[in-house]
């Protein structure tokens, strides 16, 4: 029940990071935001990382882009491939954004330039990274629109953000942290601020992909539901540590950590239970 | 908002005026060879000091020379003062604001703290103390008048900067791997320009009467070259026997700077949102 399908097809994982810390100084002592995490992340795999606000998981997630707050101090090993994150110069590291990391923001409409058409945002990727020309990439914005299921690409990319839904603003930065075939895609609660619907399209969306690039996808979030219906493997966090981890069905059959139980037994369902703390 | 529907007049209004104005005055300047009935150099001692006729609308000056054409040339000079000191203004204050915003620390308060310096003395005085470093020319008057607007400029972009780098596309725009001068340039510049521009408009008033005022004190355009400021200059002497002398580059200068802050505060009310109903 609780075995890790994907992490016996391949001998590394995507992902590995190893008792990562992270602290903010404070006048007296520090905030420990991320406290000695470890988590894996294997090829092809969706791997959610759930917890409430101020656990820790999108401090884990930005360390892994490298993209915390200057005076964040981390300590401990990312490693992405064979590459150590957190060892690598920042030029380097601007080389791997976007390119064999990708992320995707909680918040698209915010998330897109207000003064750039769609087409020249979702294809900046290649012209960052790929040296393309400007109406290069937008033809292959195009193509990227296409696969996220955005109807009549061709006229589309020439739209403004505002110009777009909350699904398709979803859908173009998806299509964005898709443009140069990504080994890990990191995604910040991408579907918070969307509707019930269209969340439930943007998932099958992201499970399309996973499926058809086996590219691998952590994924932030504090919705059980989401986890539920996406993820492979579970790491449940609470105050910047990991207190769980296992299969999606095993934390939901059989929860084991105290508050994975009261996170399952807030969740309103239609056939209560009885809370077990 | 000007809809489908129909254009929304009263928002407008205020732009439409001072773009009236303005426009009269551009065109004359633009236009002056055409538009001025007489050359402005032209003397005809006999007709010195004559009030308003057919001949000559608003009268001669002391040497006879038709006012009303050395008004029409002096708009020249007045628009291309103004203008190549507000783009040495803008273009200064902006890099200097945005460079300031965006790499903040040490940076910043060096930036700013040579801004505030500036910025400590009398407008006209630092252009007084400009122009007598730089030597009485034109050129000389515009490059003045354009450092005396950097200081404004820096603060407004980099306050405006500071709001853009609150924005999750610029987020978006490092975790694509984006460097620090394409962020500036590409992310936040075309988000700040409204402001700026509004700015601009306003500062192009400020320019007209900063050169007639260095002009004034002998310090711009320098006779027989005519320029609103000496022209008023002379006229001063001649109070009493020729009015229109003050009167007519008097007010020239009136339309032209009610024109232009017409036209910044138009701007102003039409780019905010909180004017919007």
């Amino acid at each position: 029940m609780d075995i890790r399908s994907r992490a016996l097809q391949d001998g590394r994982p995507t992902l590995s990071i190893r008792d990562l810390t992270v602290d903010f100084p404070k006048r007296d002592g520090a905030f420990r935001a991320v406290d000695g995490v470890s988590l894996d992340v294997w090829p092809g795999e969706i791997v959610g990382v759930i917890g409430e606000s101020g656990s820790g998981k999108t401090m884990t997630a930005l360390s892994t882009l490298r993209m915390l707050p200057k005076r964040a101090v981390v300590s401990g090993s990312i490693e992405l491939g064979q590459r150590r994150i957190l060892d690598l110069s920042p030029a380097d590291m601007r080389k791997l954004r976007g390119d064999r990391l990708s992320f995707i923001p909680q918040d698209a409409m915010r998330a897109l330039n207000p003064t750039m058409r769609i087409g020249r945002q979702v294809g900046e990727p290649l012209v960052l990274h790929r040296n393309l020309s400007f109406k290069a990439a937008v033809s292959r914005a195009v193509d990227l629109l296409r696969a996220v299921h955005v109807r009549e690409p061709e006229r589309r990319v020439e739209d403004y953000p505002h110009g777009f839904s909350g699904g398709m603003q979803q859908r173009a930065m998806i299509a964005m942290g898709l443009a140069l075939e990504p080994e890990l895609i990191i995604a910040d609660e991408p579907t918070t601020a969307l509707d019930v619907t269209v969340q439930a399209q943007v998932l099958k969306l992201l499970k399309e992909i996973r499926d058809r690039e086996a590219t691998s996808i952590l994924f932030i979030t504090h919705d059980l539901g989401v986890v539920a219906e996406l993820c492979d493997w579970v790491y449940v966090m609470y105050r910047g540590k990991i207190v769980e981890q296992g299969s999606v069905e095993r934390i939901f059959m059989d929860p084991r950590d105290d508050y994975t139980k009261m996170l399952l037994a807030s969740t309103p369902t239609l056939f209560p239970r009885e809370a077990a703390i | 908002m000007a809809t489908a529907a129909g254009f929304d007049f009263r928002r407008w209004r205020l732009v439409l005026l001072g773009g009236l104005l303005v426009g009269i005055v551009l065109f004359a300047a633009i236009f002056a060879p055409w538009v001025a009935p007489y050359s402005p150099f032209d003397l005809d001692v006999a007709k010195m000091l004559q009030g308003p006729s057919a001949a000559h609308w608003l009268g001669t000056d002391e040497l006879g020379r038709d006012v009303l054409s050395r008004a029409i040339y002096a708009a020249r000079i007045s628009m291309q003062v103004a203008l190549l000191a507000v783009t040495v203004g803008l273009v200064g204050g902006t890099l200097i604001g945005m460079t300031a915003a965006y790499f903040g620390g040490l940076v910043e308060q060096a930036l700013m703290r040579a801004m505030d310096l500036l910025f400590s003395f009398p407008a006209i005085l630092l252009a007084v103390v400009l122009m007598a470093s730089l030597g009485t020319s034109v050129l000389n008057a515009m490059i003045a008048i354009g450092i005396v607007f950097i200081p404004g400029f820096s603060r407004l972009a980099r306050a405006s900067t500071q709001a853009v780098l609150r924005q999750q596309y610029i987020e978006a725009a490092r975790s694509i791997g984006m460097s620090d001068i394409r962020i500036i340039f590409r992310e936040i510049l075309p988000n700040i320009t409204a402001p700026l521009m509004v700015e601009a408009a306003v500062a192009f008033a400020y320019a007209v009467l900063l050169e007639s005022a260095l002009s004034f004190l002998g310090l711009g355009a320098q006779p027989p070259d005519p320029s609103w400021g000496n022209m008023l200059s002379t006229g001063r002497g001649f109070m009493a026997q020729a009015p229109w002398l003050s009167i007519v580059p008097g007010m020239a200068m009136f339309i032209c700077v009610l024109g232009f802050n017409l036209l910044g505060d138009g701007l102003r009310d039409v780019t905010d949102p909180h004017m919007r109903e």
